[in-house]
């Protein structure tokens, strides 16, 4: 399988602290990888190097585009995007003030009437605002959302928020998502149906997903490969069991 | 009992809430729709103010044979001159309408983008900062900048309509072309905030870094809201010029500025409606003021101190009301709403 993200040698500092320390790893194409780790261990800083919120200090990022891999660190996060690579947040970040619907429509690339001179032509942009619309709707009948179409982002609950951050990537033809704690303030039920979707989005869209998690007992029964971080480098890899039953992962995750 | 000429304030009243409106419903883009806190909305309007002075005094001056090097128009001999050759020739001073507000659009639209672009991916407090800092940079500029009249500015400025001979007819012919501009902002506004750019607007506005996650450009968007904003209050500012004939520095303190923010949050943050209302009432307060307070003799109390605590005392009210001004938003209108009503009705069949 190749390999849609690596990682090589990625380091970043804050002053004395080093918050990632020469981490090198790979995502494959059409994976379900877990990113896992203590607290502080840097799993989120490594999510914010790749999606252009820091700079590494040293190492690279590489992404698939077409048949290469590309360098994509030192890019803006909203060039980050427009590469492929959506990312949800461990406090969701939603547009408050917009319906369910329009956080959907507000995330297609390229859309004509975001130009200021075709917005003043409603001719000229109607059209492909009605494509996004069915498509948007389309989205939330297949995640059961639709009665939520015109609600308040406040008026949803944690799990359908978490839910809606992520299938907003499905408006773009984004490859891969970085989920950063999808599971956290969920209950067990819709935190396990939240990964049964994840599962369906990969094997029905051809997605690979990696995705931090602190509730294990959920990840590994849906992801097929787990990096452990801790100190900021890469401490274990490999299958769920392998991992899970790792010493160094135990004493890590106990901590002494 | 002194007679009040009804007619006159009306037409006062009218053209004056016309330049604020102006400036309101492009703030109310900026700040409410977008977000961008502009304490600096008096730089464009004063940048539009001075370029039709300036253009207007200099050119009608030249295109008579002037000297303006020996007679410049601040001077008393060129202000005399202004008098007298300023309303010779109609096409020539509708053709100076027209030129002033070209280019102040097209001046303060880029200096807005210019002034901002840098700053904007720092945060918002510091645009607000740097906006108001503008100003008042601005201001003293012009206040020590001999060519523009320095602090005594420029006076007898001709208008547009200074060759019709009737006061009545000029005044209501500026009137309407203050209120055709005016509906031409309004459709604007309105049109930017019912499509998908007004959708990633009030998208950028709650959540930047989200936005930008989603591929948005923000600095680039805010710049280019700002360039539309400012070009209209460059506008706004030329027909305030050509309405009092005469401009100098300390017509632009930041206290206009915080006078259209009133209007804003009087009408609503967001509404464009709101800041209509928002602009005639407090227009409304400043001219009933100004035409009362003479007519009842009161020379205690300025109108315009009274001015602001009225205005004070009304966004206090209203915000304990409905905080959220007088008219809240409302949602952005575009044809995905008929798309899902057309879903949710086939979906109850």
């Amino acid at each position: 399988m190749s390999v849609i993200l690596e990682v090589r040698d990625v380091a970043k500092y804050f002053g004395g602290v080093k918050a990632l320390d020469g981490v090198s790893l790979t995502v494959p194409e059409r994976g379900l990888i877990g990113l896992i780790g203590p607290n502080g261990s840097g799993k989120t800083t490594l999510f914010n190097v790749i999606t252009g919120f820091y700079v590494p200090d040293r190492g690279s990022v590489l992404f698939r585009e077409s048949n290469d891999l590309v360098r994509i660190d030192g890019l803006n996060p909203n060039e980050v995007f427009k590469k492929g690579i959506v990312r949800t947040f461990q406090i969701p970040r939603l547009f408050n003030s917009l319906t369910v619907l329009e956080n959907l429509l507000v995330t297609p690339l390229g859309q004509k009437g975001e130009n200021p001179v075709r917005a003043l032509f409603r001719n000229s942009w109607s059209k492909q605002e009605r494509e996004l619309a069915s498509k948007a709707i389309e989205l939330l009948k297949t995640f059961n959302m639709l009665h939520y179409v015109n609600s308040k982002i406040s008026e949803l609950s944690a799990a359908h928020i978490k839910m809606l951050e992520t299938i907003r990537g499905l408006m773009t033809p984004a490859k891969l998502y970085l989920l950063d704690e999808p599971a956290a303030g969920v209950d067990y039920a819709m935190a396990r149906e939240l990964f049964t979707y994840v599962r369906k989005l990969r094997d029905e869209h051809n997605l690979t997903f990696f995705i931090i998690e602190h509730r294990l007992e959920i990840l590994m029964e849906y992801v097929d490969y787990v990096y452990v971080l801790h100190n900021g480098k890469l401490l274990s890899e490999g299958k769920p069991q392998e991992v899970i039953s790792d010493p160094k992962v135990i004493e890590a995750y106990i901590g002494v | 009992m002194i007679g009040f000429d009804i007619v006159g304030f009306m037409i006062s009243w009218l053209t004056l809430f016309g330049i604020y409106a102006i400036l309101s419903l492009t703030l109310n883009l900026e700040s409410g729709t977008a977000g961008i806190t502009n304490f600096g909305k008096v730089v464009f309007y004063g940048v539009g103010a001075y370029i039709s002075a300036t253009l207007t005094t200099y050119l009608v001056l030249m295109l008579n044979g002037v000297n303006v090097g020996e007679k410049p128009p601040y001077s008393v001999d060129g202000i005399i001159l202004l008098g007298e050759l300023g309303n010779k020739n109609p096409l020539l001073n509708i053709g100076l309408l027209v030129l002033s507000l070209v280019l102040a659009f097209i001046i303060a639209g880029v200096l807005g983008y210019l002034l901002t672009y840098p700053i904007l991916r720092v945060g918002p407090a510091f645009v607000g900062f740097t906006l108001l800092s503008s100003g008042e940079l601005l201001r003293i500029f012009l206040q020590h900048y001999e060519p523009v009249g320095a602090s005594k500015g420029l006076m007898a400025i001709p208008t547009p309509f200074g060759w019709v001979a009737e006061s009545r007819v000029r005044e209501a012919a500026y009137l309407c072309l203050v209120l055709g501009l005016l509906a031409l902002t309004y459709v604007v506004t309105y049109k930017l905030v019912n499509s998908p750019l007004g959708r990633t607007l009030r998208a950028l506005r709650d959540d930047e870094i989200a936005a930008l996650c989603l591929g948005k450009h923000v600095p680039r968007i805010k710049a280019t809201v700002l360039f539309i904003g400012s070009g209209f209050a460059g506008m706004a500012g030329v027909l305030l010029a050509y309405y009092l004939t005469s401009v100098n520095p300390n017509m632009f303190v930041p206290a206009v500025t915080f006078n259209v923010w009133a209007m804003i949050i009087l009408g609503g943050f967001g509404n464009l409606k709101g800041s209509l209302v928002g602009a005639a009432i407090v227009t409304f307060v400043d001219r009933a003021l100004t035409f009362i307070t003479p007519q009842l003799g009161i020379t205690v109390i300025s109108p315009d101190y009274l001015r602001w605590v009225i205005v004070g005392l009304l966004i206090v009210v209203v915000l304990i009301v409905n905080p959220k001004g007088l008219f809240p938003e409302k949602p952005i209108k575009t044809p995905a709403i008929d798309v899902v009503l057309e879903e949710l009705r086939g979906g109850s069949k």
